[in-house]
């Protein structure tokens, strides 16, 4: 049974058993637990006496001489307790067994969010997302079911040694179908679940050719193709039919037998107890009783068969569960931080001699050696996959340096708390990523307390108050993928927004404007200007107006620095930093919107022209 | 367990239109009508066999145990034996029959319904998100899958177990019959009212996960900008509030079944209680038997459960009946583009004409006006213009992936419309600007164009844009799979197919929209060549974004604001001194900031 297992998650078999960390959780749990067992017991024994109630009514009150009225009142008020514990069962086991899941969920949120982010450059969200999603909701129905096997079992316990000893021959042969049930219970899952797999991948064949067809409609029809995919389509559908036919007919041979098997214990009560009647060995009542005992018993003997296969999916899920948990991050604070200075010129930077590769073997920085003075600006410039964006990662920390060391203020960043250096250093990515909040918390993002003069001041030097103030609901306006979606440019001013409130001594602007449309980049360069004035400033950039922002540009090559100078210097006497901005300028070239760029008004899309329209002929 | 299928107020079919997909559905389910017939007579068996078993032990004891009769005892026990046999062998053959009957149907509605999305025109997936047209297809026909396993016929048996019970009950002995009747209203107003809370706490469970899932996913696609800003604290805080809120949801569902199960539990065994109470009175009395009791203790069940049911599979009856009813509305869209009768295949080669053309995608908001031009056989045309003119729309216009609202786009003379599609797509190929490809082999992308072609003309169509050896020397060749959308392929690679694609089917004319950003450099010349050799002698409509394009074309059209602006090459229109001269210029200006050898023409080297 179980998942299928992706094979990355299963090589190194982690130390400590996956049980371990269940037990560990339901330790904490202890209390409700035990009561959910202690009402699961109280329920079992109102469950079991009835078929004893019964017999008595029927053998003392119906067929002798006692009080009709006293049975039938005892009955009902077994019924009651019946009622009560039932739900009361019901309710501990299923919120012990959501506690358990929601307090993992969180503690996962929280592993996962500090992992270092070499971790999640290897990791696939979606699986992730399982982790805390899938695989919790397999570990709750198992924890679910703990409790209320535990009494189910009881009760199966208690009616079998009830049954034994009022008349053991007769207890055989009804329980005798029992452990068939289930036994075709557990070959009726090991033989579905291939079959439902089958089914599974048939469906996703299928959606795949569905999903292909629409995205590539326009290919479709541009090739009068329809003919060719309706044949896939065909013969996807008629594999699906053979598949879900083929685990129609596991079912049909199990399921009823599932169902029927306890009747023959009936059957053979009756048989074997019938004549015992007659020769008056036996009363009508306890025929009654077996009967009704025997029925009691099919749920908990099913239910117990269901628990052992979750548990086998739990157990998987458990173990990725735990392997996400163990997983140590690689960067971390250091033993004893130390503080960054706090007087004198702040942000002087200093990367000496730096090596780094995601592939030790292969580096992307390799005696990479530069000094940037407090409150100046280095554009650093460089082809694609030269490393500019490495730079980022290794201020931030995302990753660590392999040999030589980054400095601020003279303190190396493996001496600082990951906290003050994240505060000490800024970053504008080239694409921003927007949380679903409103935009003054997206702007406050480092200072989730900070004023609201704050924000609006820092919404105001980066040039975006004026539109967010036209936005539905102002600052309060919701964005992210549910929310207002804003333009690139709008999306870059809100980024830089939230770095200007950040204020850190260090700022990079990592490719900022790539993503906004050259026409609309100018505003943002004034943005940017304002930001950099006195603040130690890395710019990453292509574009040339963007690179002389910066004091001094670097051009980054082979993994050093290649040269260094102003723009114009570099521009006149480095022949590959011309062959490096040529190329962004060719990737550039695009006729309507250089049009844009040169702000000739005359060619600029109208307002109100449908930018809704799909402009692209293909692709889709 | 209850079922957890929610169906929101939207999805719920209102009497007139659930009526409408129920007959529907029947006439859809033609061909399985007698299947279903066999395994509705089926059920109606099983169910008889389900309620036998407690009639036959009323008959042991009433004529065997109570009369003292030995051979009353065995038939008995020899007729529940019968029963359970054939109720073994009549409930395999039901489950067989029905899912021949609902898988053929489903088979055939999701044949159907891909067909017809496929006649339905570009609009119309213009119009539609890819996303709802997929889960149509899928989630919402898989859905009803379950229903058809084995839902469908618990529902019917359901039913017909609580009339026939009723029935059998009645027969038995109508006082005791009353008497379970004052009981059997309390579980169906519980079960009724358990379906329309336990609905609507799914509906709030559903949005807490959702909501939980979103803030999951932003924390983990989004934990370098956290890391970045410090914000871990601050992010799970947030996350957790809405695993807080997702518990508190389902401590509600837990609320509304705890009770429920609970009060069904009191209830069966209340109901047992006064059959004893009442029935040991009547059997005193003499009016019915031990046996009758005893049968009626056995029976409760009976009609106790399947109400259960009912009511749990309500929402799943429910949500098939609404994806039923969103898949007959993609039926009972017109198809857009098609074929006149008596259509004409096109000629070999010809001008493509275009004449006082106008478009628009939603009435009423013209995106073309009045555009006329001819183009001559062989001639490259280039389209420029700001993004969102209408260069693409008249450039689609031309290959006929929409009819223009006014005048006409010709070839040859002869109107597209009145052309047979199939000869349209042989003169006229779209290469787009990304190459789409389909999950399979690079032959098989290649045979979408020409399911026809033989391996030798799919070898020589690769050869004539000079990328056969490129596929060759993958280890699999030709038979390389691509993998879903391609994406063993660069970006380049899927181009050199799609291009590839085109020289196939070998069109006149040929309509291109020109990528706007880098393929990938490793085979960024050798798409380069492809696409001369494919434009190579033959009519180019060409949607140029770089000018390194435009330069090459014989004349070069601006459009802008949904009309033919300039018209003219590229030398008489700098002379022009218009908008195609203002854009020129304005790209001779970009090159001053990286200073360049350019070629003597003035175009920019090709990389």
């Amino acid at each position: 049974m179980g998942e299928v297992v992706e094979p990355a998650q299963v090589q190194p078999a982690p130390e400590r058993t996956p049980w371990r960390l269940l037990t560990d959780l339901l330790a904490q749990q202890q209390r409700g637990l035990i009561a959910g067992v202690v009402v699961g017991m109280c329920w079992a024994a109102a469950k079991v006496s009835i078929p004893r109630l019964i017999r008595n009514g029927i053998d003392r009150g119906i067929a002798g001489n006692e009080s009709l009225l006293k049975w039938s009142f005892i009955i009902g008020v077994v019924g009651v307790i019946a009622g009560i514990f039932t739900a009361w069962r019901r309710w501990l086991a299923f919120r012990e067994s959501r506690i358990t899941e929601s307090r993992l969920r969180e503690r996962l949120f929280n592993h996962i969010i500090r992992l270092n982010v070499g971790y999640h450059d290897r990791a696939q969200t979606g699986q992730l997302m399982s982790r805390a999603s899938s695989d919790l909701q397999q570990l709750q129905s198992f924890v679910v079911m703990i409790p209320l096997t535990i009494s189910n079992l009881f009760q199966v316990v208690a009616i079998l040694v009830l049954l034994l000893t009022s008349d053991p021959l007769l207890a055989l042969i009804a329980l005798a179908p029992l452990p068939l049930v289930n036994l075709s219970a557990r070959r009726f899952s090991s033989k579905i679940h291939p079959a439902v797999m089958a089914v599974q991948n048939r469906q996703a064949a299928l959606a795949t050719v569905v999903e292909e067809s629409i995205s590539g409609v326009r290919v479709v029809k541009g090739f009068g193709a329809e003919g060719v995919q309706a044949r896939k389509l065909l013969s996807e559908a008629d594999q699906i039919r053979s598949v879900s036919l083929e685990a129609a007919k596991i079912r049909s041979r199990f399921l009823p037998a599932i169902d029927i098997l306890p009747s023959l214990g009936l059957i053979g009560v009756l048989a074997v107890g019938g004549p015992r009647v007659l020769n008056g060995d036996m009363t009508i009542g306890q025929l009654v009783e077996f009967n009704s005992s025997v029925m009691l018993l099919i749920w908990p003997m099913r239910n117990i068969g269901m628990t052992l296969a979750t548990g086998q999916r739990a157990a998987v899920a458990l173990q990725r569960v735990q392997q996400v948990l163990s997983t140590e991050s690689t960067v971390t604070d250091p033993l004893r931080p130390l503080a960054l200075p706090v007087e004198g010129p702040l942000g002087a930077l200093v990367l000496r001699d730096v090596r780094f590769g995601y592939d030790p073997e292969r580096p992307v920085l390799d005696g990479f050696d530069v000094s940037i003075p407090a409150g100046t600006s280095v554009a650093i410039v460089g082809s694609t996959g030269s490393g500019k964006s490495t730079i980022t990662r290794l201020m931030l920390r995302f990753y660590d340096v392999q040999s030589g060391a980054i400095e601020i203020d003279g303190c190396d960043l493996r001496s600082l708390s990951l906290n003050d250096l994240r505060h000490a250093v800024g970053v504008v990515f080239e694409d921003t990523l927007l949380f679903h909040d409103t935009v003054a918390a997206n702007i406050a993002f480092s200072f989730p307390d900070a004023a609201q003069e704050r924000i609006v001041s820092a919404a105001r030097l980066a040039g975006a108050d004026e539109f967010i103030e036209h936005l539905p609901d102002g600052y309060a306006t919701l964005l992210g993928e549910r929310g207002y979606s804003l333009s690139g440019g709008q999306r870059q001013r809100i980024a830089i927004a939230r770095a200007i409130l950040a204020d850190p001594r260090v700022l990079i602007l990592d490719d900022a404007t790539s993503a906004v449309d050259p026409s609309k980049e100018h505003e943002i360069r004034e943005a940017m200007a304002t930001v950099m004035r006195n603040r130690t400033t890395i710019v990453i950039a292509h574009r040339p107006g963007t690179i002389a922002l910066a004091d001094t540009v670097l051009l980054l090559d082979g993994g050093r620095v290649a040269a260094q100078g102003t723009h114009d210097e570099l521009l006149t006497g480095n022949a590959r930093y011309r062959e490096v901005l040529a190329s962004f300028a060719e990737l550039e070239a695009v006729v309507d919107v250089d049009v844009e760029a040169d702000a000739d008004a005359t060619l600029i899309d109208q307002p109100g022209s449908d930018s809704s329209i799909p402009e692209p002929i293909g692709g889709g | 367990m209850w079922s957890m299928t929610a169906v929101t107020d939207d999805d719920k079919l209102d009497r007139e239109t659930a009526k409408k997909v129920i007959r529907r559905s029947w006439q859809f389910a033609r061909p399985y009508r007698r299947t279903t017939q066999a395994a509705l007579v089926l059920v109606t068996f099983w169910t008889a066999t389900s309620l036998a078993g407690p009639v036959i032990v009323k008959y042991g004891i009433d004529e065997g145990l109570v009369k003292k009769n030995g051979h009353a005892l065995n038939m008995a026990v020899a007729a529940y034996v019968v029963t359970t046999i054939a109720a073994y062998f009549i409930a395999r053959l039901q489950f067989v029959y029905i899912n021949r009957a609902g898988e053929g149907f489903l088979r055939d509605l999701r044949v159907r319904v891909f067909d017809h999305l496929q006649r339905q025109g570009l609009s119309f997936f213009d119009r539609e998100k890819t996303g709802v047209l997929v889960s149509r297809m899928t989630a919402d026909i898989e859905s009803m899958g379950e229903l058809i396993q084995w839902g469908l016929l618990q529902f019917v048996s359901a039913g017909l177990l609580v009339v026939m019970s009723l029935a059998l009950l009645f027969t038995l002995s109508w006082e005791l019959t009353l008497l379970a009747m004052v009981v059997f209203p309390v579980i169906v107003v519980a079960s009724v009212r358990f379906q329309r809370d336990s609905n609507r706490v799914y509906l709030t469970v559903r949005e807490c996960i959702g909501n939980n899932l979103s803030a999951l996913q932003e924390g983990i696609s989004g934990v370098r900008v956290i890391q970045a800003f410090a914000r871990e604290d601050e992010q799970a805080r947030r996350f957790q509030e809405s695993n807080q809120a997702l518990f508190a949801s389902h401590m509600d569902s837990i609320k509304v079944s705890m009770w429920y199960f609970g009060l069904v539990e009191f209830c069966g065994i209340l109901a047992t209680a006064s059959m004893v109470g009442v029935g040991g009175y009547l059997v005193h009395r003499g009016s019915v038997s031990v046996g009758v009791v005893t049968a009626f203790v056995l029976l409760l069940g009976s009609l106790f459960d399947p109400v259960q049911q009912l009511s749990q599979l309500y929402n799943t009856v429910q949500s098939a009946g609404a994806s039923l009813q969103k898949l007959y509305g993609i039926l009972d869209t017109a198809p857009e583009v098609g074929e006149i009768a008596g259509a004409v295949d096109l000629p070999e080669v010809g001008e493509v004409e275009v004449h006082a053309v106008g478009f628009e995608y939603v009435p009423g908001r013209s995106v073309l006006h009045d555009v006329s031009i001819t183009v001559g056989i062989g001639e490259r045309l280039a389209l420029v213009g700001p993004t969102g003119a209408g260069k693409s729309t008249l450039a689609k216009l031309m290959a006929r992936l929409y009819d223009p609202t006014t005048g006409t786009v010709a070839f040859a003379g002869i109107d597209l419309r009145d052309a047979t599609l199939r000869s349209l797509r042989q003169r006229v190929v779209v290469v787009p600007q990304e190459g789409f490809l389909f999950s399979g082999t690079i032959r098989d992308n290649l045979a979408i164009a020409r399911p026809s072609a033989s391996d030798d003309e799919i070898a020589a169509a690769l050869a004539s844009i000079g990328v056969l050896d490129h596929f060759l020397a993958f280890p699999e060749g030709l038979d390389t799979e691509v993998r879903e959308r391609g994406s063993r392929l660069s970006a380049g690679e899927r181009q050199l197919v799609a291009l590839a694609r085109a020289a196939l089917v070998d069109p006149a004319v040929l309509v291109l929209d020109e990528a706007t950003s880098n393929l990938d450099p490793g085979t960024e010349a050798e798409v380069e060549h492809a696409l001369e050799s494919l434009m190579l002698d033959r009519t180019v409509i060409v949607v140029a974004h770089r000018l390194s394009t435009v330069r090459r074309a014989d004349r070069i059209a601006v459009v802008d604001h949904g009309g033919l602006l300039e018209l003219g090459s590229h030398d008489e229109l700098v002379a022009l001194g218009g908008k195609y001269a203002a854009l020129s210029a304005a790209w001779e200006r970009n090159q001053v900031a990286a200073p360049q050898p350019t070629a003597p023409d003035g175009s920019p080297p090709v990389r």
